[in-house]
């Protein structure tokens, strides 16, 4: 009896240890993460720290690989049954691995979520669209951002145009004038057809309303957008303005760096690419190359779609996660707290990159900046001197909340990011996210890739639009277009 | 340990290799590292050889398919096409940087001037140490077919085009052109092995054939080229054994134009897996690259068996 005791309470003192240690731990989270959250090699470290300094109690571990390995990785860890509590997912990848159960449904934590209940959240559409069969699996801090179509200011003047184009008849006509002025092409873009969603972003003056991809129709059916007639006159436009060498025919070759590189170089006038941050970019970068560097943002011409929207990279919990909703709290719900967490996201870590304190920065090779004391002002890059850091993960003019009233909101942008920010986000429609089916994972890859040469081949002039749609038809595209589409209406 | 047999013939008995192992117990301590690094990077990643037989999209459980994945990989037109252009593009890239080798290899061995030679051979390495990115790049800017674009320029102005062509646009001329690039890129590097052939080569022979009255030409028909006989088979069959590795060298130069025309086995596994707006179905890209592997497999046994017919010795 007595040794039975003995045990007994060694195995209460043994529990009860196990449940102090267990008590006192802290809540770990590991989040797994792509470039665009700043790396380690630009004081991720510093972020880290401070992050855990704003929520003490909480651990938070990073997973970050290479930004263009991410998608690799990511899938690797999840596919051996290691995931991590947290991850960023694009459209994609977000649609299938909700359908997969791979994700926490944080619907009901979003209700009842400080930021959707702050009264600062602005981003009730953005939500709307991230939603799959009603229930919301990822939270996104920013709008997906899109382009819009920069001209040159200087190129007008010099052509004597005095209004930007709102119309696709003076938009050609504007175009046809910078051709005539400068004898180049007005228009180019890192391919004809982009390589994901929205794939018509870089040249949606000519594209219009037609969408090379499964799009859902007013009576809620889906079709394949590449087969619908406004995509033949989509295709017909193209050609003709390639053909007219108003488009750069190198666009099919074109990266996007090609494309920009041109732009710097003052080798066409008119360049659809990002908004906000960008408008800044493209800005500095031509007059860095001696170039007049104001620009235009055009609306979208008359008759035409708003821009296109992209669906955000967002934020999900994991199924796998053991405290789904302390993380949603402590990790998700502060993004956007509009305090110093919001900061922390915005803009980096106090000291490493950004500061308040006197001093000099270095702008640039021969460019220096001098900043008072309380001036906010951000340092120079660590692995790229002689630039400054521009933010960390959100994106100041793209974030879905402001700052708390009263908060010293450090937000300066420049005034063509700001208008480029705000035309776009008075003209834009977010990009729909097609729900993913077994027929399309099989049968997508070899589709895409031929409407994709198609859609080149047409540019090019080498065959014409109906042979086009021919070629579709006769190398067997068309049967599994119509597959997918049955696939995708049989979910209603 | 020795022991004389009955006819006389000394037999040696080789120790127990329990024996042995204790006695050279360093050297097997030493290589344990090794063993343990090939057994997890190259034996064990080999378990997933299984799911070609699975449908399996990294989420959920991998689904049994049996030969599903195969039948359907020979029904694909994009498969057959993408086997045969890696074989035909591999056979001509090898007989053209072979040929190209050994020429050029011939060409430096006559050269008489030492300095001049080895700035030669420098300038002719230079181009493999350059990655497939940085040589699409340049050569996509010198086939521009804007006025960026020097061939266009040349053909232009020697009278020979009227405007600039888009070579890499052109399904027909990119070949053409892939294999140009190739030959640019990696014959200086092959020429290596064909100048340490000619080196060895014994100055007495080209003094006798002087001495029969053989001429440079002659010299280099019938000493040298004879010389290097059994290296170039050596290099082929070496080469044939890894002409299914093609990728970076096809995916670097492609563009949505030619993308279907030139797609290689391995370009076509990866635009199954990442143009196909969800996750790709892992186990029909493992039953291409399990089918890639032995064909693979296949060419190296053929090699390994024409290496022992010609060399005396396999290549496994």
């Amino acid at each position: 009896m007595k040794k039975l005791i003995a045990l007994m309470l060694t195995m209460a003192l043994c529990l009860g240890l196990v449940v102090s240690a267990t008590a006192d731990e802290p809540l770990k989270i590991v989040v797994m993460v792509d470039g665009t959250v700043l790396d380690q090699n630009n004081g991720r470290d510093a972020i880290e720290a401070r992050w855990e300094e704003l929520h003490p109690g909480v651990d938070l571990e990073f997973v970050q690989p290479d930004h263009s390995a991410y998608y690799d990785v990511m899938q690797q860890r999840v596919s051996s049954g290691d995931w991590p509590d947290v991850l960023i997912l694009s459209s994609t990848y977000y649609a299938e691995y909700a359908a997969a159960g791979v994700l926490w449904d944080m619907t009901e934590a979003w209700e009842n979520s400080k930021t959707k209940n702050s009264g600062r959240f602005t981003g009730d559409n953005v939500f709307d669209g991230l939603k799959i069969d009603g229930k919301l699996y990822g939270f996104a801090p920013t709008r997906g951002n899109g382009c819009v179509t920069y001209v040159k200011k200087a190129w007008m003047d010099a052509c004597g145009i005095t209004e930007a184009p709102t119309t696709y008849d003076a938009y050609i006509e504007m175009l046809k004038a910078f051709k005539e002025k400068y004898g180049t092409y007005a228009v180019a873009a890192a391919g004809f057809v982009g390589n994901e969603a929205p794939f018509v972003n870089y040249l949606p003056e000519f594209y219009q309303d037609a969408y090379p991809y499964f799009v859902q129709l007013e009576d809620g059916t889906w079709a394949d957008g590449f087969c619908l007639d406004n995509m033949k006159a989509a295709l017909q436009r193209i050609q003709d303005a390639v053909a007219d060498g108003l488009i750069d025919k190198e666009t099919l070759t074109n990266k996007t760096s090609d494309a920009r590189n041109k732009f710097y170089d003052d080798k066409f006038g008119v360049f659809t690419y990002w908004a906000g941050t960008w408008a800044t970019n493209l800005k500095t970068n031509l007059e860095a190359n001696g170039k007049d560097g104001e620009l235009i943002a055009l609306k979208p011409l008359e008759g035409n779609p708003p821009y296109y929207d992209r669906v955000p990279p967002v934020w999900c919990i994991t199924a796998k996660c053991a405290h789904p909703q302390e993380v949603f709290d402590a990790f998700i719900d502060t993004m956007l707290d509009g305090g110093d967490t919001q900061l922390l996201w915005e803009y980096g870590a106090e000291g490493t990159h950004w500061s308040r304190a006197a001093g000099t920065v270095l702008a640039g090779t021969d460019k220096e900046a001098t900043y008072e004391e309380g001036q906010f002002h951000m340092l120079e890059n660590l692995e790229k001197a002689g630039t400054l850091y521009t933010k960390n993960h959100i994106d100041p003019m793209l974030a879905l909340a402001a700052f708390e009233e009263g908060y010293d909101d450090p937000r300066s942008v420049a005034p063509e990011a700001l208008a480029a920010s705000e035309l776009f986000n008075a003209n834009s429609r977010l990009a729909s996210i097609v729900p993913v089916t077994d027929v399309l994972s099989e049968l997508n890859g070899e589709l895409t890739t031929i409407k994709s040469e198609l859609i080149a081949d047409v540019a090019l002039g080498t065959i014409s639009v109906d042979e086009a749609y021919a070629k579709f038809e006769s190398e067997g595209a068309k049967e599994m277009s119509d597959e997918i589409v049955e696939s995708l209406n049989a979910l209603n | 340990m020795a022991s004389t047999t009955s006819n006389g013939t000394i037999q040696v008995r080789k120790k127990p290799l329990g024996q042995r192992m204790k006695k050279y117990w360093g050297f097997y301590l030493m290589f344990i590292p090794v063993l343990i690094f090939v057994a997890v990077f190259h034996y064990a990643p080999m378990f997933g050889i299984r799911y070609a037989f699975y449908s399996w999209k990294i989420v959920g459980d991998p689904v049994w398919v049996g030969l599903a994945n195969f039948e359907k990989l020979f029904k694909q037109s994009q498969f057959s096409t993408s086997f045969w252009n890696t074989i035909v593009f591999s056979v001509v890239k090898l007989l053209l940087n072979t040929g190209m080798a050994v020429i050029i290899s011939l060409l430096l061995n006559e050269m008489i001037s030492i300095k001049f030679k080895k700035l030669s051979q420098t300038i002719i390495y230079l181009p493999h140490f350059m990655s497939w990115v940085v040589t699409a790049s340049v050569f996509s800017l010198l086939l521009s077919p804007s006025e960026n674009g020097l061939v266009n320029q040349l053909l232009i102005r020697m009278g020979a085009i009227d405007k600039g062509i888009y070579y890499l646009a052109d399904k027909q001329q990119w070949r053409v052109w892939y294999y140009i690039i190739n030959v640019w890129r990696e014959t200086g590097w092959q020429t290596i092995i064909f100048m340490a052939t000619l080196t060895g080569i014994d100055p007495g022979i080209y003094e006798a054939a002087s001495i029969d009255g053989a001429g440079r030409w002659q010299k280099m028909w019938y000493v040298t080229f004879p010389a290097l006989g059994n290296t170039i088979i050596t290099v082929l069959i070496l080469n044939l054994a890894k002409i299914m590795n093609l990728f970076e060298s096809v995916f670097v130069l492609q563009n949505d134009s030619v993308r279907r025309a030139t797609n290689v086995l391995q370009t076509y596994v990866y635009y199954q897996t990442f143009n196909s707006g969800a996750s790709a179905d892992y186990g029909y890209t493992t039953a291409v690259g399990l089918f890639r592997s032995l064909v693979g497999l296949g060419l190296m046994l053929i090699c390994n068996y024409a290496s022992k017919k010609v060399r005396g010795r396999g290549i496994v």
